[in-house]
């Protein structure tokens, strides 16, 4: 004989009435005491990588998870909605975070970035500057390559991409040499 | 609900008044839900706190689509737990630590009444911690269905299979 499931819900109803102690005066000021001045925005890529980091996960490992559910993202919401947004936050951090590491030369880390892909599906050379370069940095050069005759795809310290002329990566060139003599 | 995304759109906004009307909403119903989990007063003030602490780190990581109500019992969730990881066993207290007020019954009817409470007090503090999470969340906590399933990062069917085990074992013990 076991007990009605009505009757056993009537009771674990009366237990949570019976079990809404009153809270202590003043909790809620302590907790809104620990409101910080400014509340942080997307830093869902930070914690990402330290939660990797804490785990101490391979590098290499973090970034195939990280990469690839990046792709992923890419591809069911190639118009940056929402759901791909943090994804892509959490490469933009990743790849910054790789570039200051040892595996600063590992281009393949760029894989997932909007607009490269007609590098990886062509197998293009890229020029790459990233050793060096701040993370978030808009006006440095990560790396370029070659799309046709005069016209080159370039990525930003900031993982901006762009399509420019000859003349222009010229000029951005110019730009990353005099910051790298000064 | 609309009232609800509101809210935490201001807060993904980094609005501080959303936080504090954030803390009004929610500091009660955390603080009994870790009581009701089984931890000390003391203990479910300071873990209280240290929920909201890890909302403010994390409110970056909060999708526009989720329900803010079921974001707040997942940290809350993960909070107890890694709570427990640290000091060992999964809550010492039992939910009789409460204080039991008697209901306006005769006195032989509070009796048996509150006798049953007793037993199903022991009873849900002796359910593995995945069980006893369902019925806090969804009986004690009134979340619904889809709302606790969310907050425990599981599917709805996992939760209700859950959900069945867990009042299967107390329908059993109490007979």
């Amino acid at each position: 004989m076991i007990m009605e499931k009505d009757r056993l819900e009537n009771l674990l109803n009366e237990l949570t009435e019976r079990t809404g102690e009153p809270v202590r005066p003043g909790l809620a000021e302590d907790i809104k005491g620990t409101i910080p001045a400014e509340l942080s925005r997307h830093r869902g890529g930070l914690d990402t990588i330290r939660i990797m980091i804490d785990l101490r996960v391979n590098k290499l490992a973090a970034a195939a998870v990280i990469i690839a559910a990046m792709i992923i993202g890419i591809t069911f919401w190639p118009d940056g909605a929402s759901n791909s947004d943090g994804l892509y936050q959490d490469g933009k951090f990743l790849v910054e975070y790789l570039l200051k590491g040892e595996m600063a030369s590992s281009k393949n880390m760029l894989a997932g970035l909007p607009g490269s892909s007609d590098f990886f599906q062509d197998g293009r050379e890229a020029v790459y500057y990233g050793e060096g370069v701040e993370g978030g940095d808009k006006d440095a050069l990560i790396m370029h390559w070659k799309i046709s005759e005069d016209s080159y795809r370039v990525i930003y310290g900031d993982f901006r991409t762009d399509v420019v002329t000859a003349s222009e990566l010229i000029r951005l060139q110019a730009k990353m040499l005099q910051r790298k003599v000064k | 609900m609309e009232k609800q995304e509101t809210l935490a759109g201001r807060l993904q906004a980094g609005e501080r008044a959303a936080a504090v009307e954030l803390v009004d909403k929610y500091y009660e119903q955390i603080y009994l839900c870790m009581r009701r989990l089984g931890h000390s007063r003391d203990v479910s003030e300071d873990l209280t706190q240290e929920c909201f602490l890890q909302v403010w780190k994390h409110i970056g990581q909060l999708r526009s689509g989720r329900a803010l109500k079921s974001w707040m019992y997942h940290i809350a969730g993960n909070v107890s737990k890694l709570y427990w990881r640290k000091h060992g066993g999964r809550g010492d207290v039992s939910l009789a630590d409460f204080d039991m007020e008697a209901s306006g019954e005769d006195e032989l009817s509070a009796v048996e009444r509150n006798e049953q409470l007793v037993r199903l007090t022991d009873t849900v503090g002796r359910l593995p911690l995945k069980l006893r999470q369902t019925i806090v969340l969804h009986y004690m906590q009134h979340l619904t269905i889809s709302e606790s399933s969310d907050a425990l990062g599981i599917r709805k069917g996992t939760f209700k299979s859950r959900l069945n085990r867990a009042l299967s074992f107390l329908r059993k013990e109490l007979k």
